[in-house]
């Protein structure tokens, strides 16, 4: 098992190297000059161009961080291979960076703003969809073609079919608005942000409406899953060797048919989280939620390099490590998978 | 389905329901009702004297990078500049410089400042002050250098500063605390305009001691200071600043709601949790209905709360003038006939937004004479001047074929859809290229496009400055490539000008240059799209967009 762990984290390091160096070459073929781009329509003066091309490394300069400028008086271009080693050199320090768009912030300041919001609602998301996912998935099978089956089967194709910015949207119109003027104001909950010392409610009611809706359409496919993965496992001869022998019907479920039945779905629970944690544009735009997803989003609207690639290294670590935790798991559930061991073992 | 299910899963989903609501009566501070003066959204939800205002996240709100509609907002209030602008009467007051004058050729300024005027933390508003806030924009050493550094082209030194070569702005000159002496690099009569720009402002000490605080947490002279510091994509809280100099501000604070979508912070308006936002596009109409227009079409009142005053700002057409099809003025003439601006306005902007006539908006000057000859709307017109250079075949088609070019998002695609329609009724074959804006700027600036849209906004409330950015040949922001030695030559000659109406009259000559040659086609007059709550007896947005927090009252 260790020695697959280690092979694994050794594989990290081509796939971030890739990752990274592909993002380093788009940046020099999409279109859009990041520093033109921070003038927005008025146009910089040229000397403030350079300044600012000067500050950011991507013109060469002198030891006094003046531009050094050529036979024609022109300025030099920093090589992209050298602004690469410069980049990958400043991550073994922790330095990502400075943000062109928000007056030269450390991205890695940034990005620790974000993040632990991202990773909190993430959290909390991926809890309502484990939950309400897997015992709908389980309820549906265990009561198959029930009311409860067919309520389910009805919501989740309902929930699978709604943008999240629309249900969102429902959410907000409903729990803020609606039920603030129905009440008079006495039950409602926050329709966006996420607390803070001032705001009205303590920070965890916030979660409540960007969980659900982050949680929507995942726990629609974690209860079809799981309902689908169980049907399969109960049919299996297996299971009826175990009733045969007498075991209760409840304790067949719970003993032999859950663990088998999870796999797969904790296989997707695993990479929806994953999915999750690199941020969710919709639903943070929607509840103006100030994580890592818009930032991205936003940071590359603006051409904003630096937090492109911050965002994208710490969402690729994050992925290769949920992924790596993800394998892990499934030798906890399945005996017979034994991570790293070859056939003849 | 048993009625004993029916009735279970009803109890169920109602407990569910109930729940959540209970969670979230439970999850109320208790400290809700709290006292105005800490700011923030339970105060004012709570009925008290904080102002909540939906902003987007600015890009600073320090002044010496300060550029955009949002960081100025918050901005404007934290500092005040030498002077400021009134515009019922339509000119520069004093702010924090009580009086200035000029020398006989408006080459050299002197200010007199406000005696006994406080920074946020105490220090004293001095004439060392401004000259350390303006260095400040100048300075390229700054952790990153600003943005701005060309409003202050006009001041001696201040290009040398922001080149490297100088360590100061040696065109600033503390006299004593008091008084403040600029000289500028060729004569400006309108030079107290420019110091009307926010950014503008003083700033103390602590800007230069630290300042990665100041980023955040700027300390300034205006009617309100920070409390705490600006939690970026979240909030910015002010408070009333009870030492301030002038008129205190009658309400306690402002809580500024940073949000990513406009529509959310309309809904957060709708459940009575903000006193200001946009209106959504296309719901003018029905909110004019619902919360009534405003009386000037600038200041909110219970009633009479939608603002749709016009701003200064023009959106327009550039042309590049260096392109083969475009550089033939019967074109561009005929071009500008075959728009209907009135359908635009009305389809697309619900009839708020008003049709060009010419490069000023009339906030800025509304003489009749600056109308400019083909700025208007005579399909007929069009038709004949095309007829004279390219007459049509049998299908209509004269052989004219323009790409028309915009950034994709905002109303940018209807509009050019009107006008795509408007021009092929002219028999001109238009195809529409839209692109990301990040590459649209690239395509204006590389000279790419043919035709494609643009605007301007005032970064100071007069004529000249909707000229002199955007036509001088060596203007930046001249996308347009229109070289024209007349026009260059008077502006200059109007900048020395004293006499006010000597110079407007100058500069209104020079809109014609403009218009006989049109480098641009302008389309509209930006307007404004906003509504306020109830709550506010009174509540002031200005035509360049600022709202006047420190005369904002409370019912």
């Amino acid at each position: 098992m260790i020695k697959y762990i280690i092979k694994r984290v050794l594989q990290f390091i081509p796939v971030f190297l890739g990752v990274t160096l592909i993002l380093f070459v788009l940046q020099n073929v999409v279109p859009g000059d990041p520093i033109k781009l921070i003038a927005g329509e008025k146009k910089l003066d040229p000397q403030t161009e350079i300044n600012l091309r000067a500050t950011y490394h991507l013109i060469e300069t002198d030891e006094n961080g003046q531009a050094i400028l050529d036979e024609n008086g022109n300025t030099i271009e920093t090589p992209l291979w050298k602004r690469y080693l410069q980049y990958i050199g400043g991550l073994f320090h922790g330095d990502l960076g400075r943000s062109y768009q928000q007056n030269g912030k450390p991205v890695a300041e940034i990005l620790g703003e974000k993040y632990p919001y991202t990773i909190r609602l993430a959290i909390v998301a991926i809890i309502i969809e484990s939950i309400i996912g897997i015992v709908a998935g389980m309820i549906s099978a265990i009561k198959r073609y029930s009311a409860w089956d067919v309520g389910v089967t009805l919501t989740t194709s309902a929930l699978v079919a709604m943008p999240a910015f629309w249900f969102g949207m429902l959410q907000q119109l409903f729990w803020g608005v609606f039920l603030k003027n129905v009440t008079g104001g006495s039950f409602y909950l926050p329709i966006s942000g996420a607390g803070g010392p001032q705001a009205e409610f303590v920070d965890a009611v916030y979660y409540i409406l960007p969980a659900l809706t982050l949680a929507a359409v995942s726990t629609a496919y974690t209860a079809r899953i799981m309902r689908s993965q169980l049907l399969e496992v109960l049919n299996q001869d297996y299971i009826r060797t175990a009733r045969a022998k007498g075991l209760s019907r409840k304790a067949v479920i719970i003993r032999h048919a859950i663990k088998n039945a999870l796999i797969p779905v904790i296989t997707y629970i695993g990479m929806d989280f994953g999915g999750m944690l690199a941020g969710a544009i919709l639903t943070e735009t929607v509840f103006n939620w100030p994580g890592v997803g818009f930032e991205t989003y936003r940071a590359i609207t603006q051409r904003d390099w630096p937090i492109v690639l911050g965002s994208v290294t710490v969402i690729v670590i994050v992925v290769m490590v949920i992924n790596l935790v993800v394998d892990i798991s499934y030798a906890f559930l399945d005996p017979r998978i034994r991570l790293g061991s070859s056939k003849s073992e | 389905m048993s009625t004993n299910m029916k009735r279970r899963t009803f109890v169920q989903g109602g407990l569910a329901a109930s729940a959540l609501a209970a969670l979230a009566a439970c999850g109320k501070k208790n400290d809700a009702a709290g006292s105005a003066a800490s700011g923030g959204a339970a105060a004012g939800a709570a009925g008290g004297k904080v102002l909540k205002y939906f902003i987007t996240n600015p890009v600073a709100i320090d002044p010496y990078n300060t550029q955009e509609t949002q960081g100025t907002q918050v901005e404007h209030v934290l500092f005040d500049a030498l002077t400021g602008f009134d515009w019922d009467k339509k000119e520069v007051v004093p702010k924090a410089a009580e009086s200035w004058e000029p020398n006989a050729d408006a080459t050299e300024f002197t200010f007199h400042l406000v005696k006994g005027a406080k920074f946020h933390n105490g220090d004293p508003v001095d004439a060392a002050s401004f000259k350390r806030g303006w260095e400040r924009i100048c300075d390229p050493n700054m952790a990153t250098p600003s943005e701005i550094r060309y409003h202050l082209d006009p001041v001696v030194g201040a290009k040398e500063m922001g080149e490297g070569k100088a360590k100061e702005i040696t065109g600033m000159e503390v006299v004593d605390d008091t008084t403040l002496k600029i000289k500028l690099v060729s004569p400006m009569a309108e030079f107290p305009y420019i110091c009307a720009h926010p950014a503008l402002a003083p700033v103390p000490q602590a800007a230069l001691d630290d300042p990665a605080k100041f980023l955040v947490a700027p300390i300034g002279n205006g009617p309100f200071k920070m409390e705490g510091e600006w939690v970026s994509d979240q909030y910015i809280n002010l408070v009333r600043f009870d030492d301030y100099y002038g008129q205190k501000a009658k309400i306690d604070g402002i809580y500024f709601s940073i949000q990513k979508d406009p529509s959310t912070a309309f809904r957060e308006f709708e459940a009575g949790n903000l006193d200001f936002t946009d209106i959504p596009a296309g719901r003018i109409n029905e909110m004019k209905s619902k919360y009534g227009e405003s009386a000037d079409t600038y200041t909110s009142t219970p009633g009479k709360q939608v603002l749709t005053g016009l701003e200064a700002g023009v959106y327009w057409l550039t042309v590049n003038l260096e392109d083969e099809v475009m550089k033939d003025l019967t074109l561009r003439q005929a071009i500008s006939l075959a728009v209907n601006r009135q359908n635009i306005v009305d389809t697309v902007f619900e009839g708020t937004r008003t049709p060009a006539t010419s490069v000023f908006p009339p906030v800025i000057d509304d003489d009749p004479s600056n109308a400019w000859e083909f700025c208007r709307y005579d399909k007929e017109a069009a038709i004949k001047l095309l007829d004279s250079k390219y007459p049509a075949d049998a299908n209509g088609k004269r052989g004219i074929k323009i790409t028309l070019s915009y950034n994709s998002g905002g109303d940018h695609e209807n509009i050019m859809s009107c006008v795509q329609g408007d021009l092929e009724a002219v028999g001109i074959e238009v195809t529409q290229s839209s692109l990301e804006w990040g590459a649209y700027l690239q395509a204006m600036s590389d000279g790419t496009v043919q035709i494609g849209r643009m605007g301007w906004n005032a970064d100071f409330p007069n004529m000249d400055n909707f000229i002199f950015p955007n036509f001088l040949t060596t203007s930046e922001n001249n996308y347009s490539k229109y070289k024209n030695a007349k026009l260059d030559e008077g502006l200059v000659d109007a900048r020395k000008t004293m006499d006010e109406g000597e110079r407007k009259a100058k500069y209104r000559a020079l809109n014609q240059l403009i218009a006989a040659d049109l480098p641009v086609i302008p389309l509209m007059f930006y307007a404004h799209n906003n509504i306020a709550s109830d709550r506010m007896a009174s509540l002031y947005h200005d035509p360049q967009t600022k709202t006047d927090f420190a005369a904002a009252e409370f019912a």
